[in-house]
């Protein structure tokens, strides 16, 4: 990297006079924060026009609603920690055949949207299925449209956050610890029990959090398998019954929930951080198993990765070249791929944009004021795509409107409306939603730039902007397109707030295989869908080659 | 460029706001329409019959402009817009679609020589604000492997307790079932439609998202009853002779089945008023016509050849939907169907 920043050392300007004044920074970041999150604090205005409290359609649905997505939650959170847990307690303390590459591959089936792995099972469910390519013949799935089975089908694409938190914690866990319990008398797996479980608590439930936070916000699977959760509620109050006000009430009480969830997470965890400080070669060494455990460990997983990603993926394949072969596949896709990667590439080119005004704001001002727009301006990524779909709906709305109306009184020109009739609103709504993604990327590279060197470039006279342009750009840009990278992935796979707000004919991938596979059409979802793993496979080949060149533990550090 | 700009003392958030203010104009400017297009929003879009606006415009020397979506969409997306929609022609499914758009302005009246005489009175708003497309049947279907021929007669009979667990619904959220109910608390009363809907719900019906859904789930054996529209049946049957659904024509001794339509309108505030009419005239005329029965929906005129295959279908006694009285009760109809648990 180049720190040679003064090449033509310019004489200071003449020291201006420094006034005090509010620094525009922390007016940018503020009115980013505020235009970020005044659409979700508005939400429980919903509960009071005219008259206080639910309306009728919102108190119809809100009890099964919000059951069912409290065992949805609660399934997912239990089914994550067993499968995840389980397999990172496996992976990191025994040693058996095929263990290193089972190490990275458990992470996989994070590249699958829970809607691509429903159009899967659907598929080979589908006796009278157009596809003839079924890997495995068609099979039954008698319970596939329950709760129960949506909380299966979440659990496959999900326990990936628990295996990648719960295998670093294991990783950063001194051998010591585990040999101290032994010389006491517990046998390995008491002492696995006994000592690594409960240090790896607060990395595993921080995992489980974010597992049980998707799947609230899972908006695909539900919808696809006709399940009562809130975020299916919130849509079908929308656009079929067009009650706005239902649909934002159920919106609020989703978000309060989710608001409620990372607040127990916090508490739970506290300041519980059992951080060891490890030197090198002092982790755990995995005990080679032997005798029979010794094949049967990696059956488990291997089955396990069979079916939740090999073979869903080499169905994909099959069922898209039979597409492919007979032009069966469907017909607008190529306007399809260019809506996606359209969308895709104008959040990504802003997202950065606006995480270089956040990040620097903060370093220049790191008042607390500014730390508080920093941190609300990020919020959006814990809060599902449908609630922040139909919070921004409404305000833009009324902007159309009165732009519509001033062009109409002051012109006498009629204009298109401008945020909800083109991908304006969307890409909002995709900003508000990912923010944090492209921030915490180009936070993380910013921490690592000494404030020396700030110092030092200014000594020699160069001014903020310089300072910026010339030594923080050139460090930051790896974060920058990290996180423009993981903004442009998470666009082109979202479904909940495309799938409210896309201008009419915008269809995505996304909404594509969900239109298709809620039609069972299934021949036409295919290609689209394979597409989409395909995409949702980039971060995660990134993540594994993290893993595998630096070792979990920092590599899990950028990942959570 | 970036790094340049800053260089040259650029605040950072002037360079933000032009970087996007320039996207924007760059997005805005890619969306604006010319002004001679007919617009046509079209909640037929998932149908296949684009072929006839493609035809249309070969015969009429206009160019026109569709754009898909389900129908709650292209309404949602018609009442938002207001006087500054693009859209010359709304054509949608479900009578109930056509009735919200017409109740909330959305729709202009047009009626012209050859539109009465294409449609039959019966089968347009009598204020002319639409005109009925096709018309379609929603009737009970059953599993030909394991309910008899004519075991089935009504749509009370999903309510009959020896079906537990064996009949299927779609989603309340769909409209051809808000059409459906609607249309039975105009007929039956709020009170006899409560109690048949709680008997069909008492079954534990499985709730589906779609009628072909529906269709591939009886087809895989999980369900053994459910109520579609009679052409997502045809299709699937033109496909497959053998495929194992066949319709359960209902209330033959009393009402009929139920029947609905799809229509089109000219949407209030077109600038092509003319071509707009042109268009409602070519859908209804019996060359378009014939596109749309293809894929199994029966054509509006009576003297019209029923769809291939469907010639018996065409013989089943109907009982059309009350378009006065239903409209305005289909949100009472969204709210029952919900309190009685139907999802």
């Amino acid at each position: 990297m180049e720190l040679t920043t003064a090449r033509t050392p310019a004489p200071p300007a003449a020291a201006a006079p420094r006034r005090a004044r509010v620094s525009g920074w922390v007016v940018a970041s503020g009115a980013i924060a505020i235009v970020m999150v005044a659409p979700l604090l508005a939400l429980p205005a919903s509960f009071f026009r005219g008259g206080v409290g639910f309306d009728t359609l919102a108190r119809l649905l809100l009890p099964d609603a919000l059951r069912t997505s409290l065992l949805l939650a609660g399934g997912v959170g239990i089914g994550t920690l067993l499968v995840g847990g389980g397999l990172a307690v496996l992976i990191s303390f025994y040693d058996f055949p095929g263990r290193k590459w089972l190490d990275w591959a458990l992470v996989l089936p994070m590249a699958m949207p829970g809607y691509v792995l429903v159009f899967v099972v659907l598929g080979l469910f589908d006796v009278d299925s157009p596809l003839q390519s079924s890997l495995f013949g068609s099979f039954h799935i008698p319970g596939i449209r329950t709760t129960f089975g949506g909380i299966c089908i979440l659990t496959a694409v999900l326990y990936p956050y628990v295996y990648v938190l719960g295998r670093s914690a294991f990783l950063g866990q001194s051998r010591q610890t585990l040999e101290a319990a032994r010389s006491l008398g517990r046998s390995r797996g008491g002492a696995i029990r006994s000592v690594a479980l409960p240090l790896a608590r607060p990395a595993l439930a921080g995992g489980v959090a974010l597992a049980v936070m998707e799947a609230l916000a899972d908006f695909g699977t539900v919808n696809l398998l006709g399940i009562r959760a809130l975020t299916n509620a919130i849509y079908r109050v929308w656009n079929g019954a067009f009650d706005e006000a239902s649909a934002l009430q159920l919106a609020t009480v989703l978000l309060t929930l989710t608001l409620a969830l990372i607040t127990i997470e916090r508490l739970l965890r506290g300041r519980a951080r059992y951080n060891q400080s490890l030197a090198r070669g002092d982790a755990v060494e995995p005990q080679p198993l032997r005798g029979w455990k010794r094949w049967l460990a990696p059956v488990a997983p291997c089955l396990l990765l069979a079916v939740v990603f090999v073979i869903p993926v080499a169905q994909l394949v099959a069922w898209s070249l039979e597409t492919i072969r007979e032009g069966t596949t469907v017909p607008n896709l190529r306007d399809a791929v260019w809506n996606t990667v359209f969308l895709g590439v104008i959040t990504a080119a802003i997202a950065p944009v606006i995480a270089i005004v956040l990040v620097y704001g903060m370093r220049l001002h790191g008042s607390r004021t500014n730390r508080v727009f920093t941190r609300l301006s990020t919020v959006g990524y814990a809060i599902p795509g449908t609630v922040i779909a139909v919070a921004v709906y409404v305000p833009l709305v009324w902007l159309d409107r009165r732009f519509v109306d001033f062009a109409d009184s002051a012109f006498d020109a009629s204009i298109d409306l401008i945020f909800t009739g083109s991908i304006l609103g969307l890409v909002f709504a995709y900003l508000v939603r990912f923010n944090a993604l492209s921030f915490m990327s180009t936070d993380a590279r910013m921490q690592h730039v000494d404030p020396r060197l700030d110092d030092a470039a200014r000594s020699l006279g160069a001014d903020r902007a310089r300072v910026l342009a010339d030594v923080h750009l050139p460090l930051l840009r790896p974060g920058l397109i990290a996180g423009a990278l993981l903004v442009l992935v998470e666009v082109m796979k979202e479904l909940p707030a495309t799938a409210l707000l896309r201008p009419l004919g915008r269809d995505t991938l996304a909404i594509t295989v969900w239109e298709a596979t809620k039609d069972s059409r299934l021949d036409a979802a295919a290609l689209p869908a394979l597409l989409i793993v395909l995409i949702g496979l980039v971060p995660v080949i990134v993540l594994v080659r993290l893993l595998r060149a630096e070792g979990w533990t920092s590599a899990a550090d950028q990942f959570g | 460029m970036l790094a340049s700009l800053i260089r040259r003392r650029w605040p950072l958030p002037v360079i933000a706001l032009t970087v996007v203010v320039v996207i924007v104009a760059f997005m805005l400017a890619g969306s604006a329409d010319e002004q001679d297009d007919l617009v046509v929003y079209n909640g037929r879009s998932h149908y296949g019959d684009e072929q006839v606006f493609r035809d249309f415009e070969k015969a009429y020397g206009v160019d026109v402009v569709l754009r898909g979506g389900t129908g709650p969409e292209l309404y949602e997306r018609l009442r938002r817009e207001g006087d500054a929609t693009p859209a010359d022609v709304l054509v949608t499914t479900d009578l109930a679609n056509l009735w919200r758009a017409e109740e909330s302005g959305l729709l202009e009246p047009s009626t012209s020589a050859t539109l009465e005489a294409n449609v039959p009175v019966a089968l347009h708003d009598p204020g002319n604000h639409w005109w009925a497309l096709t018309t379609r049947l929603r009737v009970p279907v059953v599993s030909t492997k394991r309910i008899a021929p004519g075991e089935i007669t009504s749509y009370d009979d999903l309510g009959d307790p020896k079906y537990k667990g064996r009949t299927c619904l779609r989603t309340s959220n769909n409209e051809y079932n808000q059409s459906l109910v609607a249309d039975m608390i105009a007929k039956r009363g709020k009170a006899a439609t409560e109690a048949l809907l709680r008997s069909w719900m008492a079954n534990d019906p499985k709730v589906l998202n779609s009628d072909g859904e529906m269709l591939a789930v009886m087809a895989a054996g999980d369900c053994d009853i459910g109520i579609a529209n009679h052409y997502y049946l045809a299709r699937a049957l033109q496909e497959n002779p053998k495929f194992p659904v066949a319709p359960a024509w209902p209330d033959q001794d009393g009402a009929g089945a139920h029947a609905n339509v799809s229509g089109a309108g000219v949407v209030k505030g077109t600038d092509q008023r003319k071509a707009a009419v042109a268009l409602l005239e070519y859908l209804t005329s019996p060359r378009a016509q014939r596109a749309f029965t293809d894929s199994g929906e029966f054509a509006i005129s009576p003297s019209a050849p029923a769809p291939e295959g469907l010639a018996d279908w065409a013989e089943v006694k109907v009982d059309p939907i009350a378009v006065a009285q239903a409209g305005p009760l289909l949100g009472e109809a969204t709210a029952l169907m919900l309190s009685v648990g139907w999802n």
